[in-house]
């Protein structure tokens, strides 16, 4: 992509020159996320205001220049890598401000730039709660968080980012804003825009503002481990936890190769027999309710056939039991250079069934794969280790991809549950959903980016011409 | 020091060579990083954040990125606080990476100009400042009494004072408050004056490895010419290259039979054995931790429990701290290019000081004292910092004029 002199000026005149970049130096800190994808962008634009973005958006729409949203880069699908084309990276990092919290309806409002874990953090000194939850809070934006529709832990019992998006500011890709949602709860005069947006990966808008629905942030919270060394008596008990009414607000779950890669790198006396390790937590505001819901569980879970059960008798037994779970990422990256982390999504009644075919798959491909995620919703994260600089390796790394995904698909599952398509589960959308919903899908994106300038390349099959 | 023109084709191979494939690719980025680093904190970009950092390294091993002054400056625009580093959860060592691209920059030729101000300093009067390195006492002249240590060549202890307490007034209440501090404390020791050169430290991470090896070589002979076994430093970078840095410069053994202390080591222990006796302090503080003395020399106990010591003297933690602190921006040489980024660090570290409700910011660092307070007055913010040593000797001279003050 050829980016004339002329247009970069015009960008300067909009943001200033400090934050219009063309230097290769600062367009190679713009050319990946967090998967390996490594495609560099001709210029990176950093907008202060919704303004600055409409006028850049007005520029690039007439020029025909890809405009690819940002924000911390955090992505797990290549969703803000400038591919193929490269064109015009837009992040949104300066535009982070929290600009109102009303206590009485319980909202945020905010900038899309801002940090998750910041918007958090400044809700809770009021005593309010922003539940969603991805691992990646700290470092990743609320505008992508409502592009990718992340989720986290919290989700079975909270929900996702969807559930709490009640507005946004979002700007056309011709340059024109507009602001949809508001504080209503229940609003349903029109098509649901907000809804649309969240998810669309920074294909339909640039999300600018959002207006966020807050709750009361629970004050006790009950952790407990739970070891099963058969996979279907998991799966069975946590059906019975959910049948008898309890909603844990964490249900998280490791496979033996994950749990024997996080004790060769922590050495925390991990159950190196089970089949499955469990993270249940419960909470709440009323203590004896929390430690009511928390003994309950434990009860079902042990006359369920676990082998083990421990509950942390405090603050300090919590972090423990936690360390192991979030110590699976590091753990995984010492074993082997690369990984590639998928996200299937399941229905909870397959996740038993997923998990042996998978490990068939590993076995297949002599590929070292750990499995965790979300056992109450169904989201598993096959993580599968490799060398990419190994090209035989990678070969057989992508085969055993496509062989996940076709598992997932054949359990009534799908592609991704959090992460989303981006660039690396494109060439398995057309497997995964209805052809004629693919074609509404696309119909939406033309009616909305006539020139597919709004990061073109992803989600979309290949075939999907404008 | 000699000046070696860009010779890219080299330089790639030598950032090859010194720093693997293997160990950027650690770096899985997820940038979670970022969060921490206080220059990405204030800029926002990618290009200040550890990752974009890594990411540039990466992209010249792997033939991506032509090496130029833009390059150099994202390396000399970093603090080399280390908080990337004791974030990262797959153990990606981002600091030590950075502080070698410094010195390929270096040897390469390509250091931003005013480090090579600094540098050209260092090497023609042994101190960052440039005067006449002879003046290195001129802190004691105007003190009521003088330190006892001024007219003692031999000790089993030196008080190495370091560049910034030597030489800029600013800075002359610590060496003033500490020496004495270890009079009263009837701890003999040694001033080396002019043969005190630079700890090395500043010359290190500019990247002048042989600058930096020599003055170490000549530190520790001074120190033995002095007969002593023990250094004490009130400056935490000094601390740092003593302990870290000449190690790994002149081999293991030459620090054999010297003991190093941070002056805080010091204090702390004859604080609690009764040796000094503060008066009480009774107001609310918080404690800074500098970046080269709590994360990368791991010494966060003995400054707080300095000020634990100090009856009616209340510690308020401030949100992020001790191997999670904040650097104060004053760090990696940073602030001759690039001013105003310091300042807007410091800012943030101030903003973290107020929301304590502490009266007063203690640190153990000249260089994080001046940083602070410098962005305070800027800001018009009634919050002062002082160095421990300093309050530390404020109480001792309460009790030992019978607390008229
Ligand atoms: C270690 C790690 C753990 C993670 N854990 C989770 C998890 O638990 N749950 C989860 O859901 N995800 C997780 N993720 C994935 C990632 O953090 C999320 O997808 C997150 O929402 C991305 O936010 P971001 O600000 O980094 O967006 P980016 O990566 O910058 O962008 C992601 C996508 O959003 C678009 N976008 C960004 N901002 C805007 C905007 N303002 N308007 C329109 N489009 C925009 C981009 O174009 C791109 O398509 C994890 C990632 C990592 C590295
Ligand atoms: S250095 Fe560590 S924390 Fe930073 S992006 Fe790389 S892996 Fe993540
Ligand atoms: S050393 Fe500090 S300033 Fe430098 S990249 Fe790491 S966190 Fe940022």
């Amino acid at each position: 992509m050829e980016i004339s002199r002329e247009f970069v000026q015009e960008l300067e005149e909009i943001v200033g020159p400090t934050y219009v970049h063309t230097d290769p130096v600062d367009l190679q800190c713009y050319a990946f996320d967090a998967t390996f994808e490594e495609w560099r962008p001709d210029v990176v634009v950093r907008p202060a205001t919704t303004e600055e973005v409409a006028r850049v958006l007005r520029l690039c729409h007439e020029a025909r220049v890809p405009v690819i949203p940002r924000g911390m880069g955090s992505g797990l699908a290549g969703g803000t890598v400038p591919f193929p084309n490269g064109g015009l990276v837009l992040s949104l990092t300066r535009m982070n401000r929290i600009l109102e919290i009303d206590e009485v309806n319980m909202t945020v409002t905010a900038e899309a730039g801002v940090i998750t874990a910041d918007l958090q953090a400044e809700v809770e000194r009021r005593g309010l709660f922003y539940p969603p939850d991805p691992s990646s809070i700290k470092h990743s934006t609320i505008g992508g968080n409502i592009a990718c529709n992340a989720g986290g832990p919290r989700c079975l019992k909270y929900g996702v980012t969807k559930d709490y998006v009640m507005g946004v500011k979002a700007v056309l890709a011709d340059g024109r804003v507009f602001s949809a949602g508001g504080k209503p709860i229940k609003y349903v005069t029109g098509y649901d825009l907000p809804a649309l947006l969240t998810g669309s990966e920074g294909t339909l808008a640039v999300v600018t503002e959002a207006l966020l629905r807050l709750t009361v942030k629970p004050t006790v919270v009950r952790t407990a481990t739970v070891v099963f060394h058969d996979l279907d008596l998991a799966s069975q008990a946590i059906n019975k936890v959910l049948w008898a009414g309890f909603v844990p607000a964490t249900l998280e779950l490791m496979d033996d190769t994950t749990i024997h890669t996080v004790e060769e790198y922590l050495h925390i006396g991990l159950p190196l027999d089970a089949a499955a390790l469990l993270i249940v937590e419960s909470d709440g505001r009323d203590e004896k309710v929390v430690d009511d819901e928390m003994r309950g569980m434990v009860e079902i879970f042990r006359a369920a056939g676990a082998s083990e059960v421990r509950v942390a008798k405090d603050e300090k037994e919590r972090e423990a039991l936690w360390k192991g779970r979030r110590s699976v990422s590091p753990s995984l990256a010492r074993r082997r250079p690369h990984k590639l982390g998928e996200d299937i999504s399941l229905p909870r009644s397959a996740i038993p069934e997923a998990i042996r075919r998978i490990k068939g798959v590993a076995a297949k491909y002599g590929l070292p794969i750990a499995i965790f995620g979300h056992a109450g919703d169904g989201n598993l994260h096959p993580n599968i280790l490799f060398d990419r600089r190994n090209a035989e390796e990678w070969a057989r790394v992508q085969q055993a991809m496509a062989e996940i995904f076709a598992i997932a698909l054949e359990l009534g599952g799908t592609l991704t549950g959090e992460h989303g398509v981006g660039i690396m589960k494109r060439p398995f959308v057309p497997q995964a959903l209805d052809p004629v919903a693919v074609e509404a899908m696309w119909r939406i994106k033309r009616a909305l980016d006539p020139h597919n300038i709004l990061n073109p390349g992803k989600i979309f099959p290949t075939d999907m011409k404008v | 020091m000699t000046m070696v023109q860009p010779q890219v084709q080299n330089v790639v191979q030598e950032l090859a060579a010194r720093i693997s494939h293997d160990d950027v690719l650690r770096c899985i980025r997820c940038g979670l990083c970022a969060y921490t680093c206080p220059t990405y904190r204030v800029e926002e970009c990618e290009s200040m954040a550890p990752r974009g950092r890594l990411a540039l390294v990466r992209a010249v091993i792997e033939g991506k990125l032509e090496l130029s002054p833009r390059f150099a400056e994202k390396f000399y625009d970093c603090v080399l606080c280390a908080a990337c580093t004791s974030a990262c959860p797959s153990g990606t060592k981002a600091d030590a990476m950075l502080l070698e691209a410094r010195h390929v920059l270096f040897d390469a030729g390509l250091v931003p100009e005013p480090v090579r101000g600094l540098l050209e300093r260092l090497e023609t009067r042994h101190n960052i400042s440039g005067e006449e390195n002879a003046g290195r006492l001129v802190w004691c002249s105007n003190m009521e009494h003088a330190p006892t240590g001024l007219g003692r060549s031999q000790a089993e202890t030196v008080y190495f004072v370091g560049c910034v307490g030597s030489l800029f007034p600013m800075s002359f209440s610590i060496p003033q408050a500490f020496s004495q501090t270890l009079d009263l404390a009837g701890v003999e020791y040694a001033l080396l004056g002019g043969e005190e050169w630079c700890c090395g430290y500043p010359a290190f991470i500019s990247g002048d490895v042989e600058l930096a090896r020599e003055m170490a070589a000549h530190n520790l002979e001074a120190v033995r010419q002095a007969g002593a076994r023990q250094v004490v430093v009130t400056c935490p970078s000094c601390y740092h290259v003593f302990t870290h840095v000449y190690p790994e410069l002149l081999g293991e053994e030459a620090l054999a039979g010297l003991k190093v202390l941070h002056a805080t080591e010091l204090l702390a222990d004859l604080l609690e054995s009764g040796a000094l006796r503060p008066a009480a302090v009774p107001i609310r503080v918080t404690y800074h931790d500098p970046c080269d003395l709590g994360r990368k020399s791991k010494v966060f106990q003995p400054p707080r429990r300095v000020l634990q010591a100090i009856p009616g003297l209340e510690l308020v933690e401030m949100a992020s701290t001790g191997a999670n602190s904040l650097c104060c921006g004053g760090g990696g040489n940073v602030e001759s290019s690039a001013p105003a980024l310091v300042e807007s660090m410091a800012g943030r570290r101030l903003a973290e000081a107020l929301d304590t409700g502490a009266e007063l910011i203690v640190t153990a660092c000249q260089q994080c004292k001046r940083t602070l307070s410098s962005a305070a007055r800027k800001r018009r913010l009634r919050l002062r910092t002082v160095d421990v040593v300093e309050l530390v000797w404020q109480a001792l001279e309460q009790t030992h004029s019978g607390g008229s003050r």
